[in-house]
């Protein structure tokens, strides 16, 4: 399953504000962070600060089933304020 | 929710501020965080925010949402774009009936709006530019 990923910050400055990513067959929240680095080795460390958020919503559930219409970011530390 | 948003032009602090008057609050606290020069030897000239502007309203929406249900009003506004020394960065406002509670949730709201509103800095200082801090 392809899903779209978008990026922000630091991220977004260096991948650009949306990738695709190839998925495995019912694929859950716990999929897309290790498929993104092997995508991106050189932005691992990057990835791996980043929280993700689906429907405008951080995950809390790393089982939570992704569908392919799901709104799909990563969101670098935040600094705002 | 009262007031909520994620602006691409200047914040108008005295017009945030007049959003929190009403007879049936005694206090209002506000806090405005402005671009600073110095952080310890590194000198900041510019500062780009950015986010992720559907999601930060929402989470500023969960965020107020029970501080409002207490009878508390909040009102807060965080900049996008390109903001020079001395330019308001964000404004939260809290007006409840006591001082007490007003300034208790409002300290909260900017602590919590630093870690969980998906909102990004890109400071230009003199020796680098850095993203967040």
């Amino acid at each position: 399953m392809q899903v779209t990923i978008k990026l922000f910050a630091m991220l977004g400055e260096q991948l650009g504000a949306t990738v695709k990513l190839d998925l495995p067959a019912a694929p859950t929240a716990a999929d897309i962070k290790p498929a993104l680095q092997t995508a991106y080795p050189a932005v691992r460390q990057l990835l791996a600060t980043a929280r993700l958020a689906v429907n405008q919503e951080f995950v809390e559930d790393d089982a939570q089933p992704i569908s392919a219409t799901d709104e799909i970011a990563l969101i670098p530390p935040v600094s705002g304020g | 929710m009262y007031y909520l948003k994620i602006s691409p032009t200047p914040l108008d602090v005295h017009a945030l501020y007049e959003k929190l008057k009403d007879p049936q609050y005694g206090g209002i606290v506000t806090f405005v965080g402005t671009v600073r020069q110095w952080t310890g030897d590194i000198e900041t000239q510019t500062i780009d925010y950015s986010a992720y502007p559907e999601m930060a309203e929402k989470q500023l929406n969960k965020l107020a949402a029970p501080i409002e249900a207490k009878g508390a009003r909040v009102v807060i506004a965080h900049r996008v774009g390109h903001l020079d020394l001395t330019d308001e960065a964000v404004f939260v406002g809290v007006a409840a009936a006591h001082r007490a509670e007003a300034f208790e949730w409002c300290q909260y709201l900017i602590d919590t709006l630093k870690t969980e509103v998906p909102i990004w800095k890109r400071e230009t200082d003199t020796d680098a530019v850095r993203w967040g801090d």
